[in-house]
């Protein structure tokens, strides 16, 4: 009788041991699973166009994300955790822009996305990045006004990148009257919309304003047109790549010599275009030759990290790699991911990146310092004059 | 004034050269190639291999020539050759290995743009205006191939027996031609013309692998108004071409852009013929 | 007249036609319902996009892999619908009256736009190369349009951030689904009726068909203007659930994207067009991503060697195999069809003075050469006419100008009294006249039973949802069916038929549109003695007993002396006698014509070589 009572006894603090045992190894696992989870990594992604139109400059774009979060994990992560990339292809285009951010959204669940898009691939992703509520920093420089509860961009508008060609044309080349040509597509007409306007405004006169569809080649009618109206100066804005090369070979062809503004050409396009782009002046809020400590740094950092594979950065590349940076600091400043704190949080934030100080705090928008150059014989750009902190302009007044 | 003659001209010399070669592929096998965008391309980028090799620009013509001939020779023997009963799927055929072009020219050459340095720059002084110097070379070379191939189809055997299965393949069959080498023959000269029209667009165009997308379509239009006629083909290209000029200088540049499509339907719907006499 | 006929007995038919579609378009639905639920979303809003692809697809198979028209454009329609509601809520807002009115809009703009091109590319004489073009074109202009409509349009960059329905995600996949599952089972239904052959008589043989008094220009624009309805509501229902739009959906690397599906998942078949959207369109969404510049070469070579070794595309394939691996429980006997007679028609008796053909001065010429010159005679009806003269003399280009308003340079026509003028081949079938190639023309991927219903159609059309067990036949017809044992085997296929049982089926087909007058084009071209004088006692008895008026081309004057009742001889494009049969077989004249064969043993040796 007694030994089974002691052996109840023995039992039941045998049980009541093993029970607490249990409970505390559960707790245990529940806080470091906790702790496991703080440990998983943010995602970004990155809707690039892999294929399609932006192809040509999208691996720029991938490196500068890779940079970036490379960095930013060396340095311990964002909120200790670690940074992963995701980078999906959108074609450059609305049918793949929905596949990639539908992916990137509802399959990999990322935190946030920061790309450059076309346009096109932008308004199409636009209603899943808010059916998703995933913040979204737009990296590239597009015609302006594009507003969305979860979008903040971070390059430039037309506001930003005209006045500053316009105003040398007309101080320095004693330019008068203006011919404008562009590509027919939003774009082209935004940005030449608001030359003409600019022009205007400061007195001078637009004499010829005409648009090839977007994948026309053939310039004659226009370039004729030109010579008859004899402009004091050219200003472009045509779809990147293939159009922007046939201008302005056309262009040299037929023996056009006035100060020529390109609104849409990069420094790498510049290059392939060999004698005929020297002279072209180009306006923008990053050219590599900016004599600055961030940049200088960061592009030791890229040609380090990526060798013989660099592909040269450019201004759609470096906003990206800002972009990036700027999460973080949204991040930690609103203390978790979460999108309804992370929103606000990144009006509030600025860094110091190779194009100076970056705060998208004007109307989703960001002031830039805008640099106007011109293309060289070698194909490089020199600077001519840098503007400091030109402003945005009213884009989104409804999300102040 | 001069100027709009000096375009339409031009222009029409362009076109004419671009559209040779699908002239001679459809006048003889009555099929659309549609890789001839692609045939386009390639001569482009004989140019780039040639100004990478660091050679004279000039060289790239022969060099698109070997290119385009040899590249016609496998497509005729593997994908139009069996479709030779089917016509329409060999236009989807053709289609599908513009495609393929396209894509292995981007893996081997990269998405961007290339440099290729003009042979001729700057303009000729003229007088009243001022024209693009290499426009006008062009017209001359419109010309040159225009007399060289109307010789070999007039002045040589193999050229009489091309013209005799343009008109009538079973009769010509029936007297001991073969057809089988006529057709290959003529593809292969047809995708080596093409590839020459590439390579002398170059200074006028950029290129990168869709370069030759936007030709196709007004190629064929007008192909189908010329039938299997060299003579009709350059009058189509001054007309159609002429008219594009004329609408996009006076009216806007986006339905210059369509001119030749829409009215080249419009013309076969009335004359199915085209301009060839009825 | 009425011979009671009852060749065969009936084999135990399938129950009525809808009732195999139809369940399994129940059974689709269930299976898409429990999926809205089941799929992850990224799936869901895949498959939601490629469902209604593959709606499109189908609409590009039922034009190019039944009918043949390679077509393009049904993005063009597809875009059409999508900014009809893209427009409508940007611009207007959204509501579910302006709803209504979108769709109703883009239908509309859909059918006006298919209308043109059906007059642009669908007429008598159109080559199908010049139709492919058109299609081609169509697409390229709209999305020139769009380009260049600016704000309004959205230019390139497209609209979006418009209003839509509020509908959760998986009831638009259902909703999708649905459309997919419905437009599928009609077509099902449509093509698998006795209506739905014609698709497929139309694509292997439109001549033949023109010449059985079909309109084929008026029925492929009919079917493009359904498909084109299809396509608009499809791109409605896309740019609702997307809620963006964009140049690129309507546009012609779309719509050879489509091409390419069907030509993959398999043409001519429905399963074919759904299996190769669904396939392609979601397995890019996972695989581009990782291969961004190899998936589009794959796509290029895989479509290339379809088109060139397996132009059935790979669907049939895979059935094979299926059908390999499952042992099939039940044979589906091919539909057993009985001929019967028709009622005879109303016919005006041979009290008519009105001769069954009339020509006068009938003239022909390409260019300066001139193969037909004042050809005048008439027909009337029990005669049987025989045209004869050496090769060249211009036989059969006069046989081509009666039967073909179009073709004659000069001169009129009559058929029963009523002047053809320029009418088309299937009009001038309806004022009664039918016409026998030399060649036998017949529909070889049909049946015997399929090809004379096709040729019924003027008279009786074949009922457009279900398939009869009965044919009509008019007596004559059933006559050449039964001397040449074809009224045995309704349901083989013309291309497993002997040249012989392809020309009495061509016969029976012709005499199916009930004519009152036959043009027969060298009829014992390639038959054997036996099979020769068989169907010269059927020509025979077509004029006597059934009074109809036979016009007979041929070089076997053995033939001619033994059948006709009249004989005209032609010569470098002129009649040069026209008279009975001794007049004409014993004239000089006619030897001199001849040239060489002086006797009849010559002449029958040439006859008959």
């Amino acid at each position: 009788m007694k030994h089974g009572m002691i052996a109840t006894g023995a039992r039941g603090w045998r049980r009541a041991t093993m029970a607490g045992a249990l409970v505390s190894t559960l707790l245990a696992a529940a806080l470091t699973s906790s702790g496991a989870l703080a440990a998983d990594p943010i995602k970004i992604g990155v809707p690039v166009g892999l294929s399609g139109a932006n192809s040509v400059v999208a691996p720029s774009v991938v490196q500068s994300s890779q940079l970036a979060v490379d960095e930013i994990n060396a340095k311990g992560g964002i909120l200790g955790r670690q940074v992963a990339l995701e980078v999906a292809d959108d074609g450059s285009g609305a049918a793949g822009a929905q596949k990639a951010f539908d992916s990137l959204i509802f399959d990999k669940k990322v935190n946030a996305l920061i790309s450059m898009e076309t346009s096109a691939a932008r308004n199409a992703g636009l209603p899943i990045v808010t059916r998703g509520k995933t913040p979204f920093i737009y990296t590239s420089f597009y015609e302006g006004r594009s507003c969305n509860r979860y979008m903040y961009v971070d390059a430039w508008v037309p506001d930003q990148q005209v006045a500053p060609i316009v105003d040398y044309f007309m101080k320095q080349k004693n330019a008068k009257t203006f011919f404008l040509i562009g590509s027919d597509y939003a774009f082209g007409r935004g940005m030449l919309d608001f030359t003409k306007s600019y022009i205007e405004k400061k007195g001078g006169k637009v004499v010829g304003n005409e648009y090839l569809p977007m994948d026309g080649s053939d310039w004659t009618p226009i370039i004729s047109k030109l010579q008859a109206a004899k402009p004091d100066a050219i200003i472009t804005s045509t779809a990147g790549g293939a159009p922007n090369v046939t201008l302005t070979k056309q262009l040299r062809a037929a023996g056009v010599k006035v100060p020529y503004g390109n609104l849409a050409v990069d420094e790498g396009t510049a290059k392939s275009m060999g004698s005929d782009a020297e002279g072209i002046y180009i306006s923008g809020s990053y050219v590599t030759n900016i004599d600055t400590p961030a940049n200088k740094q960061f592009l030791a950092a890229m040609q380090k990290r990526f060798g013989a594979d660099l592909k040269t950065p450019n201004d759609l590349s470096v906003p990206q790699y800002e972009a990036i940076y700027l999460y973080k600091a949204a991040v930690e400043k609103a203390g978790s991911t979460d999108s309804a704190k992370v929103i606000p949080a990144l009006a509030q934030v600025s860094f110091d990146g190779p194009r100076g100080t970056i705060r998208m705090d004007k109307q989703r928008h960001t002031p830039l310092t805008m640099y106007l150059g011109q293309v060289q014989a070698d194909g490089s750009v020199k600077v001519i004059e840098s503007f400091k902190n030109v402003d945005p302009g009213e884009q989104c007044p409804s999300l102040k | 004034m001069l100027n709009l003659g000096l375009d339409v001209v031009t222009t029409a010399a362009i076109l004419f050269i671009v559209s040779t070669g699908l002239l001679l592929v459809f006048g003889v096998m009555k099929i659309i190639n549609f890789s001839h965008g692609a045939f386009l391309t390639t001569g482009g980028y004989a140019s780039v291999i040639v100004t990478q090799a660091g050679l004279s620009w000039w060289w790239g013509i022969p060099c698109a020539l070997a290119i385009g001939f040899v590249l016609g020779m496998a497509v005729e023997r593997f994908i139009v050759r069996p479709l030779y009963a089917r016509p329409l799927d060999a236009i989807l055929a053709t289609w599908g290995l513009g495609i393929i072009v396209g894509q292995i020219i981007t893996l081997v050459f990269g998405r961007g743009v290339q440099m290729v340095e003009s042979p001729v720059t700057g303009a000729l002084a003229l007088p009243g205006a001022q024209y693009s110097a290499y426009r006008l070379i062009l017209v001359g070379v419109a010309l040159v191939i225009a007399l060289a191939l109307g010789w070999l189809l007039n002045g040589t055997r193999l050229g009489l027996q091309t013209r005799a299965v343009i008109m009538n393949e079973a009769l010509a069959r029936g007297l001991g031609i073969s057809s089988t080498r006529v057709r290959f023959i003529t593809f292969c000269t047809g995708a080596a013309l093409a590839s020459v029209a590439g390579c002398l667009i170059t200074p006028l165009a950029s290129v990168d692998p869709n370069m030759g997308v936007p030709w196709i379509v007004g190629a064929f239009m007008l192909v189908l108004v010329a039938g299997s006629s060299l003579v009709n083909l350059a009058i189509a290209s001054t007309v159609l071409g002429g008219a594009q000029v004329l609408v996009s200088t006076f009216i806007n540049p986006v339905l210059g852009g369509l001119t030749i499509a829409v009215l080249a339907a419009l013309l076969l719907r009335i004359r199915p013929e085209g301009f060839a006499r009825g | 007249m009425a011979d009671p006929v009852s060749t065969m007995t009936l084999r135990s038919g399938a129950g009525p036609a809808w009732r195999m579609p139809v369940a399994v378009g129940v059974a689709a639905l269930a299976v898409i319902a429990v999926c809205s639920i089941a799929l992850p979303t990224f799936l869901v809003n895949n498959l939601i996009r490629a469902f209604l692809y593959a709606a499109l697809a189908l609409t590009v198979d039922l034009l190019w892999g039944y009918t043949g028209i390679l077509t393009f454009g049904q993005s063009a329609f597809f875009g059409i619908g999508a900014y009809a509601a893209g427009l409508v809520f940007t611009h207007a807002g959204f509501s579910l009256p302006l709803a209504a009115g979108a769709l109703a809009a883009g239908l509309a703009a859909a059918w006006l736009v298919s209308r043109a091109i059906g007059w642009l590319a669908f007429y008598h004489g159109a080559s199908p190369l010049y139709a492919s073009v058109v299609t081609l074109v169509l697409p390229i202009v709209l999305v020139q349009g769009i380009y260049s409509g600016g704000e309004f349009t959205g230019s390139s960059s497209g609209l979006s951030g418009f209003d839509s329905f509020d509908v959760p995600l998986e009831a638009w996949f259902f909703i999708a689904g649905a459309f997919l599952t419905v437009v599928a089972v009609i077509a099902w239904l449509f093509v698998r009726s006795d209506a739905g052959r014609l698709l497929v008589a139309i694509r292997e043989n439109e001549s033949r068909c023109e010449y059985l008094g079909i309109d084929v220009s008026r029925y492929k624009a009919r079917l493009m203007d359904v498909c084109a309805l299809v396509a608009a509501a499809a791109g409605y229902l896309f740019a609702c659930v997307q809620m963006v739009v964009a140049p690129e959906y309507a546009g012609f690397v779309f719509g050879t994207e489509l091409v390419i599906w069907v030509a993959l998942g398999g043409r001519g078949s429905l399963l074919g067009p759904i299996v190769g959207a669904l396939l392609i369109d979601v397995g890019s969404a996972y695989l581009s991503g990782n291969l961004p510049y190899i998936w589009m070469l794959l796509v290029g070579v895989a479509f290339v060697v379809v088109i060139v070794a397996m132009p059935r595309g790979l669907a049939p394939l895979a059935v094979n195999a299926l059908r390999r691996a499952v042992p099939r429980r039940r044979r589906i006997a091919p539909l057993a069809v009985e001929f019967v007679a028709a009622p005879a028609r109303e016919r005006d008796a041979a009290q008519t003075p009105r001769p069954a053909l009339s020509l006068r001065d009938v003239q022909k010429h390409f260019g300066s050469l001139k193969v037909l010159d004042g050809i005048s005679f008439d027909a009337h009806a029990g005669e049987l006419l025989s045209l004869i003269g050496p090769n060249g003399a211009g036989k059969s280009t006069l046989m081509r100008c009666i039967a073909d308003g179009a073709q004659r340079s000069g001169g009129t026509v009559e058929i029963g009294g009523a002047d053809i003028r320029k009418l088309a081949p299937y009009d001038c079938v309806a004022l009664g006249i039918g016409r026998k190639f030399q060649t036998a023309t017949v529909f070889e991927s049909l049946s015997v039973a399929e090809a004379l219903r096709i040729a019924r159609y003027r008279i009786a059309p074949p009922a457009k949802w279900k398939r009869d067990t009965t044919l009509e036949l008019p007596q004559p017809a059933l006559d050449v069916l039964r001397l040449t044992g074809l009224d045995k085997i309704p349901e083989r296929e013309c291309r497993y038929l002997s040249h012989g049982q392809k020309q009495a089926l061509e016969l029976a087909m012709v005499l199916a549109l009930e004519p009152r007058t036959i043009l027969l084009d060298e009829p014992t071209a390639g038959l054997t003695k036996q099979e020769r004088t068989q169907i010269g006692a059927i020509f025979v008895a077509l004029a006597t007993r059934y009074r109809m008026c036979l016009l007979l081309v041929e070089h076997d004057l053995d033939f001619v002396r033994e059948i006709s009742s009249r004989i005209v001889v032609l010569h470098q494009g002129r009649i040069v006698m026209d008279g009975g049969v001794d007049e004409v077989v014993n004239s000089a004249l006619v030897r001199a014509v001849y040239a060489g064969e002086s006797h009849t043993g010559a002449a029958s040796a040439e006859g008959s070589a």
